[in-house]
């Protein structure tokens, strides 16, 4: 259980970082190391050089900028946890941050690395799609950025090339009607089901609804037939139940020794069952 | 002599009050560093991939599990283990609450609770149960059943923690 080899530098500016990440295909950015460092210990993966982003400047900082919130790719679980304007503005994080891992997990795993990471039962990655993120970049070909929507393609795949950071994420704050559901064997697990909807309330009506399924499925993914679905009228509880059947429906769910596709299935239902009840709270 | 090129670097960081210094692999994780360069041994590895809490130390004050983290990552930072708690023989309150509550039964788990509970108890001098539960949740331990874990915790902060050490600042 100890990792294998590698190179290790702690660069102290990001074009350095970026010049680092560039120069080996095998070069895999390090931050807070709570992923990476467990694939490493299984020797799941094997990284020439390792880039420690802890000394990289302007990585950090959660800042309100009215219709989003700037969130930087090194600010931890626990920050989000603790942050007053993420729970004023974004209410959905604080529910859901409280479901990843544990305390001494939260206090060095981050933001970015979560998401960037994009495992399917990552609670980032459902909640930024369900939430219609965008995503800060810089690489060697300067910076871009990209959409939730474009972002998590695979498991464990995002659109990021191998050689970009991932610097910020801005997270829009208009989505006020928001539900985010877990079902785990015991708090702190992996989930085995992630479900999370948002959508912009208006006269009692839901309007551009979002609703991501993750942990259930291989890749973290939208759920467009139940997204319809709430567009079509005042959210009521035969709503919400035919939203459970339309998700049941819809997904192929994986089946490992946590749950088989099955159970997953019924989870998913009732998570989105779930999930559109309280959006028509805050509708 | 190794065919693979081993790259070695300085790590220096501050234990317990103290400045240790030692060369090391970049692989080494902070859990090795504690336990073997500095020789202090009361911090306990036990499935080192970050699932079982025992390894858990306080990085800048913050619960951190040991095996998650490279001894590089923590150059030039403050650490503190199960043996920053005791002065000298005299256990603090909450080691003291350990062992009034039967928290421990063999012990392998003790040194990382102690850590994450001392987290919390700075942190939150009055916390709940249930705030207990959750914390002592990133921890396994397969003697006790947590219920005498969760009351020594209860019993420390009823007693007001003695979070001073003697050899910490």
């Amino acid at each position: 259980m100890k990792p294998p080899k590698f190179r290790y530098v702690a660069p102290k500016t990001l074009d350095e970082a970026v010049e680092h990440l560039a120069s080996d295909p095998d070069a895999k950015v390090l931050s807070g190391g709570q992923s990476l460092m467990p694939l490493l210990a299984m020797r799941l993966a094997a990284p020439s050089i390792l880039v420690d982003l802890q000394h990289v400047p302007g990585l950090d900082g959660i800042d309100d900028q009215g219709s989003s919130v700037l969130i930087g790719a090194g600010v931890t679980h626990r920050e989000i946890e603790r942050s007053d304007v993420i729970a004023q503005r974004l209410p959905i994080l604080s529910s859901a941050v409280v479901h990843i891992a544990h305390p001494q997990i939260r206090s060095r795993g981050t933001f970015g690395g979560s998401t960037a990471h994009a495992d399917p039962s990552g609670e980032w990655p459902t909640v930024l799609l369900a939430l219609g993120a965008t995503m800060h970049a810089v690489g060697p070909r300067g910076r871009r950025t990209i959409e939730a929507d474009n972002f998590f393609v695979g498991p464990f795949t995002s659109t990021l090339d191998e050689d970009e950071i991932l610097t910020h994420v801005s997270v829009p704050t208009t989505r006020t009607a928001w539900s985010f559901q877990e079902a785990a064997v015991k708090r702190g697990d992996y989930g085995l089901a992630l479900v999370a909807a948002t959508g912009i309330p208006r006269d009692g009506q839901l309007s551009e609804a979002r609703v991501a399924v993750g942990a259930a499925v291989g890749s973290v993914r939208r759920l467009t037939d139940v997204e319809r679905l709430l567009s079509q009228g005042p959210v009521t509880d035969a709503l919400a139940e035919e939203a459970a059947v339309t998700a049941a429906a819809s997904i192929d769910p994986i089946s490992d020794i946590h749950g088989n596709s099955e159970y997953r299935r019924k989870l998913v239902a009732t998570l989105v069952r779930r999930a559109v009840l309280e959006l028509k709270n805050g509708a | 002599m190794s065919t693979t090129p081993e790259e070695r670097l300085d790590v220096s960081m501050t234990i317990n009050g103290r400045r240790y210094r030692s060369t090391v692999e970049a692989r080494r994780t902070l859990a090795d560093f504690i336990r073997e360069d500095a020789q202090l041994p009361g911090t306990k590895l036990g499935c080192e991939h970050g699932v079982c809490g025992a390894c858990t130390v306080l990085l800048d004050d913050l619960p951190a599990r040991s095996c998650l983290t490279l001894a590089v990552q923590a150059e030039g930072r403050q650490i503190r283990t199960v043996e920053g708690l005791a002065d000298g023989q005299e256990l603090n309150t909450l080691q003291r609450a350990f062992r009034e509550q039967h928290g421990l039964q063999c012990g392998f788990c003790t040194a990382g609770f102690l850590m994450t509970a001392t987290a919390l108890l700075e942190e939150n001098a009055t916390p709940t149960r249930e705030d207990i539960v959750e914390t002592v949740s990133g921890s396994l331990c397969r003697c006790t059943g947590y219920q005498t874990i969760v009351s020594a915790i209860e019993q420390a902060a009823a007693e007001g923690q003695n979070v001073t050490n003697g050899d910490d600042q």
